[in-house]
Protein backbone atom coordinates (compact mmCIF):
# COMPACT_ATOMS: atom_id res chain seq x y z
CA UNK A 1 0.00 0.00 0.00
CA UNK A 2 2.94 2.05 0.63
CA UNK A 3 3.73 2.72 -2.69
CA UNK A 4 0.77 3.66 -4.01
CA UNK A 5 1.71 7.59 -4.69
CA UNK A 6 4.90 6.40 -6.32
CA UNK A 7 2.72 4.19 -8.63
CA UNK A 8 0.26 7.58 -9.22
CA UNK A 9 3.09 9.81 -10.13
CA UNK A 10 4.41 7.53 -12.83
CA UNK A 11 1.28 7.03 -14.42
CA UNK A 12 0.37 10.60 -14.15
CA UNK A 13 0.81 12.54 -17.46
CA UNK A 14 -0.65 13.56 -20.89
CA UNK A 15 -0.30 10.13 -22.64
CA UNK A 16 -2.44 8.16 -20.41
CA UNK A 17 -5.79 7.85 -22.20
CA UNK A 18 -9.12 8.33 -20.92
CA UNK A 19 -10.85 5.62 -23.18
CA UNK A 20 -8.47 3.19 -22.17
CA UNK A 21 -10.57 2.97 -18.47
CA UNK A 22 -13.53 2.52 -20.10
CA UNK A 23 -13.29 -1.08 -20.29
CA UNK A 24 -12.67 -1.36 -16.63
CA UNK A 25 -15.32 -0.25 -14.83
CA UNK A 26 -13.97 -1.58 -11.59
CA UNK A 27 -11.19 -0.26 -11.32
CA UNK A 28 -12.73 3.56 -9.98
CA UNK A 29 -10.34 4.52 -7.08
CA UNK A 30 -7.37 3.64 -9.61
CA UNK A 31 -8.63 6.07 -12.00
CA UNK A 32 -8.95 8.87 -9.81
CA UNK A 33 -5.64 8.04 -8.08
CA UNK A 34 -3.86 8.31 -11.23
CA UNK A 35 -4.93 11.66 -12.64
CA UNK A 36 -3.80 13.47 -9.71
CA UNK A 37 -2.11 16.70 -10.75
CA UNK A 38 1.21 17.16 -9.78
CA UNK A 39 2.08 20.46 -7.47
CA UNK A 40 5.86 21.56 -7.97
CA UNK A 41 7.28 24.14 -5.70
CA UNK A 42 9.26 26.61 -6.53
CA UNK A 43 11.14 29.14 -3.53
CA UNK A 44 7.68 30.47 -1.46
CA UNK A 45 5.36 29.60 -5.46
CA UNK A 46 3.83 26.24 -6.08
CA UNK A 47 3.12 25.35 -9.76
CA UNK A 48 0.36 23.32 -10.78
CA UNK A 49 0.20 22.93 -14.80
CA UNK A 50 -2.95 20.63 -15.27
CA UNK A 51 -2.46 18.62 -18.68
CA UNK A 52 -5.11 15.78 -18.47
CA UNK A 53 -8.75 16.13 -19.34
CA UNK A 54 -10.47 16.65 -15.45
CA UNK A 55 -13.53 14.49 -14.76
CA UNK A 56 -15.61 16.18 -11.58
CA UNK A 57 -13.42 13.54 -8.87
CA UNK A 58 -10.15 14.41 -10.17
CA UNK A 59 -10.91 17.82 -10.19
CA UNK A 60 -12.00 18.32 -6.70
CA UNK A 61 -9.11 16.37 -5.67
CA UNK A 62 -6.76 18.83 -7.17
CA UNK A 63 -8.48 21.31 -4.77
CA UNK A 64 -8.26 19.22 -1.85
CA UNK A 65 -4.21 18.49 -2.53
CA UNK A 66 -3.82 22.00 -3.44
CA UNK A 67 -4.94 23.82 -0.23
CA UNK A 68 -3.23 21.44 1.67
CA UNK A 69 -0.05 21.56 0.11
CA UNK A 70 -0.50 25.65 0.86
CA UNK A 71 -1.26 25.23 3.93
CA UNK A 72 2.22 22.70 4.63
CA UNK A 73 4.68 24.55 2.19
CA UNK A 74 3.18 28.07 3.30
CA UNK A 75 3.11 28.77 -0.21
CA UNK A 76 2.47 33.11 -0.76
CA UNK A 77 1.68 32.22 -4.27
CA UNK A 78 0.28 29.66 -6.38
CA UNK A 79 0.21 29.56 -10.47
CA UNK A 80 -2.25 26.98 -12.19
CA UNK A 81 -1.42 26.91 -15.80
CA UNK A 82 -4.44 25.90 -18.27
CA UNK A 83 -2.38 25.81 -21.48
CA UNK A 84 -3.20 22.56 -22.14
CA UNK A 85 -6.81 22.36 -21.53
CA UNK A 86 -8.93 22.66 -24.77
CA UNK A 87 -12.28 23.11 -22.15
CA UNK A 88 -13.08 24.65 -19.41
CA UNK A 89 -16.56 24.33 -18.09
CA UNK A 90 -19.12 25.75 -15.29
CA UNK A 91 -18.02 23.26 -12.79
CA UNK A 92 -14.58 23.28 -13.48
CA UNK A 93 -14.47 27.47 -13.69
CA UNK A 94 -16.10 27.35 -10.59
CA UNK A 95 -13.86 25.27 -8.94
CA UNK A 96 -10.90 27.33 -10.68
CA UNK A 97 -13.17 30.02 -8.95
CA UNK A 98 -13.81 28.64 -5.62
CA UNK A 99 -9.67 27.41 -4.96
CA UNK A 100 -8.42 30.96 -5.61
CA UNK A 101 -11.07 32.41 -2.81
CA UNK A 102 -9.76 29.39 -0.30
CA UNK A 103 -6.50 29.85 -0.89
CA UNK A 104 -6.79 33.92 -0.32
CA UNK A 105 -8.45 33.07 2.74
CA UNK A 106 -5.66 31.49 3.70
CA UNK A 107 -3.01 34.08 2.97
CA UNK A 108 -1.98 32.96 -0.59
CA UNK A 109 -2.77 34.73 -3.64
CA UNK A 110 -3.58 32.39 -6.99
CA UNK A 111 -3.19 33.50 -11.20
CA UNK A 112 -4.77 31.62 -13.19
CA UNK A 113 -2.37 31.36 -16.50
CA UNK A 114 -2.75 30.41 -20.03
CA UNK A 115 -6.59 30.04 -20.97
CA UNK A 116 -6.65 29.29 -24.56
CA UNK A 117 -9.20 32.04 -27.04
CA UNK A 118 -11.69 29.04 -27.69
CA UNK A 119 -11.79 28.10 -23.40
CA UNK A 120 -12.00 32.05 -22.62
CA UNK A 121 -15.06 32.61 -25.28
CA UNK A 122 -16.57 29.54 -24.19
CA UNK A 123 -16.51 30.66 -20.56
CA UNK A 124 -17.94 34.39 -20.99
CA UNK A 125 -20.40 32.67 -23.56
CA UNK A 126 -21.19 30.57 -20.16
CA UNK A 127 -21.99 33.55 -18.59
CA UNK A 128 -18.94 32.26 -16.69
CA UNK A 129 -16.62 35.85 -16.37
CA UNK A 130 -14.56 34.74 -12.82
CA UNK A 131 -14.46 38.29 -12.78
CA UNK A 132 -12.75 37.71 -8.93
CA UNK A 133 -9.81 35.58 -9.91
CA UNK A 134 -6.48 37.12 -11.19
CA UNK A 135 -5.45 35.87 -14.46
CA UNK A 136 -1.99 36.30 -17.04
CA UNK A 137 -1.33 35.10 -20.25
CA UNK A 138 0.98 33.01 -19.69
CA UNK A 139 3.57 31.63 -16.85
CA UNK A 140 6.21 33.49 -17.19
CA UNK A 141 3.54 36.74 -16.88
CA UNK A 142 1.59 34.86 -14.36
CA UNK A 143 4.96 34.72 -12.28
CA UNK A 144 6.01 38.52 -12.43
CA UNK A 145 1.68 39.05 -11.43
CA UNK A 146 2.75 37.06 -8.00
CA UNK A 147 5.76 38.76 -7.34
CA UNK A 148 4.36 42.39 -7.37
CA UNK A 149 1.37 41.10 -5.89
CA UNK A 150 3.04 39.15 -3.14
CA UNK A 151 5.23 42.10 -2.49
CA UNK A 152 2.72 44.26 -2.21
CA UNK A 153 1.11 42.19 0.68
CA UNK A 154 4.51 42.14 2.99
CA UNK A 155 4.57 38.85 4.16
CA UNK A 156 2.15 37.46 1.69
CA UNK A 157 -0.97 37.81 3.96
CA UNK A 158 -4.04 38.58 1.37
CA UNK B 1 -23.65 11.15 -43.32
CA UNK B 2 -21.70 9.40 -40.70
CA UNK B 3 -23.24 6.92 -38.06
CA UNK B 4 -24.82 8.40 -35.12
CA UNK B 5 -22.70 7.83 -31.38
CA UNK B 6 -24.21 7.76 -28.20
CA UNK B 7 -22.69 7.87 -25.29
CA UNK B 8 -24.40 6.68 -21.91
CA UNK B 9 -23.94 8.81 -19.15
CA UNK B 10 -23.48 6.77 -15.14
CA UNK B 11 -20.51 8.84 -13.82
CA UNK B 12 -18.59 12.04 -14.01
CA UNK B 13 -15.93 10.18 -15.99
CA UNK B 14 -18.53 9.62 -18.66
CA UNK B 15 -19.19 13.15 -18.81
CA UNK B 16 -15.81 13.38 -19.91
CA UNK B 17 -15.94 10.67 -22.83
CA UNK B 18 -19.69 12.45 -23.84
CA UNK B 19 -17.60 15.73 -24.86
CA UNK B 20 -14.75 14.22 -25.99
CA UNK B 21 -17.41 12.30 -28.46
CA UNK B 22 -18.71 15.46 -29.53
CA UNK B 23 -15.69 17.29 -29.79
CA UNK B 24 -14.51 14.56 -32.45
CA UNK B 25 -17.41 14.77 -34.47
CA UNK B 26 -17.83 18.16 -34.78
CA UNK B 27 -13.81 18.59 -35.60
CA UNK B 28 -14.44 15.78 -38.32
CA UNK B 29 -17.87 17.75 -39.43
CA UNK B 30 -14.77 20.58 -40.14
CA UNK B 31 -16.06 23.18 -37.36
CA UNK B 32 -13.56 25.01 -36.16
CA UNK B 33 -11.42 25.08 -33.01
CA UNK B 34 -13.93 27.42 -31.37
CA UNK B 35 -17.34 26.23 -31.88
CA UNK B 36 -15.63 22.47 -30.93
CA UNK B 37 -14.77 24.07 -28.00
CA UNK B 38 -18.44 25.36 -27.72
CA UNK B 39 -20.21 22.27 -28.51
CA UNK B 40 -18.31 20.18 -26.03
CA UNK B 41 -18.59 22.47 -23.55
CA UNK B 42 -22.67 22.79 -23.93
CA UNK B 43 -22.39 18.66 -24.03
CA UNK B 44 -20.59 18.82 -20.71
CA UNK B 45 -23.04 20.71 -18.76
CA UNK B 46 -26.23 18.65 -20.00
CA UNK B 47 -23.94 15.67 -19.21
CA UNK B 48 -23.35 16.85 -15.97
CA UNK B 49 -27.28 17.62 -15.61
CA UNK B 50 -27.96 13.84 -16.23
CA UNK B 51 -25.32 12.54 -14.28
CA UNK B 52 -26.23 14.84 -11.18
CA UNK B 53 -30.00 15.27 -11.84
CA UNK B 54 -31.39 11.83 -13.26
CA UNK B 55 -28.14 9.90 -12.23
CA UNK B 56 -28.02 8.08 -15.95
CA UNK B 57 -28.67 9.19 -19.32
CA UNK B 58 -27.47 9.07 -22.73
CA UNK B 59 -26.40 12.01 -25.45
CA UNK B 60 -26.44 10.84 -28.88
CA UNK B 61 -24.15 12.92 -31.56
CA UNK B 62 -25.24 13.11 -35.25
CA UNK B 63 -24.94 15.04 -38.31
CA UNK B 64 -27.32 16.64 -39.74
CA UNK B 65 -28.09 18.87 -42.72
CA UNK B 66 -31.19 21.60 -43.52
CA UNK B 67 -31.19 23.40 -46.62
CA UNK B 68 -27.90 22.47 -47.83
CA UNK B 69 -26.20 23.58 -44.44
CA UNK B 70 -24.26 20.77 -42.35
CA UNK B 71 -24.47 20.84 -38.47
CA UNK B 72 -24.47 18.72 -35.76
CA UNK B 73 -27.30 17.51 -33.56
CA UNK B 74 -26.52 16.65 -29.93
CA UNK B 75 -29.39 14.68 -27.95
CA UNK B 76 -29.43 14.27 -24.50
CA UNK B 77 -31.91 12.37 -23.10
CA UNK B 78 -32.82 10.99 -19.28
CA UNK B 79 -35.78 9.12 -17.65
CA UNK B 80 -34.99 11.55 -14.48
CA UNK B 81 -37.39 13.00 -12.25
CA UNK B 82 -38.24 16.24 -14.85
CA UNK B 83 -38.47 19.84 -14.50
CA UNK B 84 -41.27 20.59 -13.03
CA UNK B 85 -41.14 24.64 -14.52
CA UNK B 86 -38.70 24.76 -17.33
CA UNK B 87 -38.85 28.44 -17.46
CA UNK B 88 -37.27 29.02 -14.03
CA UNK B 89 -34.59 27.15 -14.83
CA UNK B 90 -33.95 28.82 -17.95
CA UNK B 91 -32.79 31.84 -16.13
CA UNK B 92 -29.80 33.36 -16.09
CA UNK B 93 -28.74 32.99 -12.27
CA UNK B 94 -31.61 30.33 -11.30
CA UNK B 95 -29.77 27.57 -9.44
CA UNK B 96 -30.75 24.23 -7.02
CA UNK B 97 -28.14 23.85 -4.71
CA UNK B 98 -25.69 21.51 -6.59
CA UNK B 99 -25.74 23.86 -9.47
CA UNK B 100 -24.22 26.90 -10.62
CA UNK B 101 -27.28 28.41 -12.12
CA UNK B 102 -25.44 28.59 -16.29
CA UNK B 103 -25.71 24.76 -17.00
CA UNK B 104 -29.80 25.12 -19.82
CA UNK B 105 -29.09 28.82 -20.48
CA UNK B 106 -25.58 28.49 -20.79
CA UNK B 107 -25.78 25.20 -23.06
CA UNK B 108 -28.30 27.47 -24.93
CA UNK B 109 -25.90 30.15 -26.02
CA UNK B 110 -23.04 28.38 -26.56
CA UNK B 111 -25.53 26.36 -29.50
CA UNK B 112 -27.20 27.90 -32.59
CA UNK B 113 -31.11 25.38 -31.85
CA UNK B 114 -31.98 24.45 -28.35
CA UNK B 115 -35.16 23.10 -28.17
CA UNK B 116 -35.84 21.12 -24.03
CA UNK B 117 -38.96 18.59 -23.50
CA UNK B 118 -39.73 17.55 -20.22
CA UNK B 119 -42.07 15.75 -17.94
CA UNK B 120 -41.97 15.21 -14.32
CA UNK B 121 -41.30 11.26 -13.46
CA UNK B 122 -40.97 10.53 -17.10
CA UNK B 123 -37.85 12.30 -17.95
CA UNK B 124 -36.14 15.28 -19.49
CA UNK B 125 -34.56 15.21 -23.50
CA UNK B 126 -33.16 18.19 -24.65
CA UNK B 127 -32.10 18.98 -28.61
CA UNK B 128 -29.31 21.05 -29.69
CA UNK B 129 -27.65 22.33 -33.12
CA UNK B 130 -25.06 23.87 -34.36
CA UNK B 131 -24.86 24.76 -37.92
CA UNK B 132 -21.78 25.51 -39.28
CA UNK B 133 -20.41 28.88 -40.42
Amino acid sequence: MALLPVQALILTGPARQLPQHVQRPCAREDRVESLRIPILKIGDILIASIQVNLHDASAVQFKDDLLQKIHDTRAKGVIIDLTALDLVDSFIGRLVADIAAMAGLMGSRVVITGLQPAVAITLVELGLELPRVITALNLEKGLSVLQRLTAESGDGAA
Amino acid sequence: MGQPKSAVIRSDLDIVIARTMARDMARTLGFSAIDQARIATAVSELARNIYLYAGTGTVTCREVEKHGRKGIEIVCEDQGPGIPDIDLVMQDGYTTSRGMGMGLPGAKRLMDDFSIQSQVGVGTKIVLRKWRS
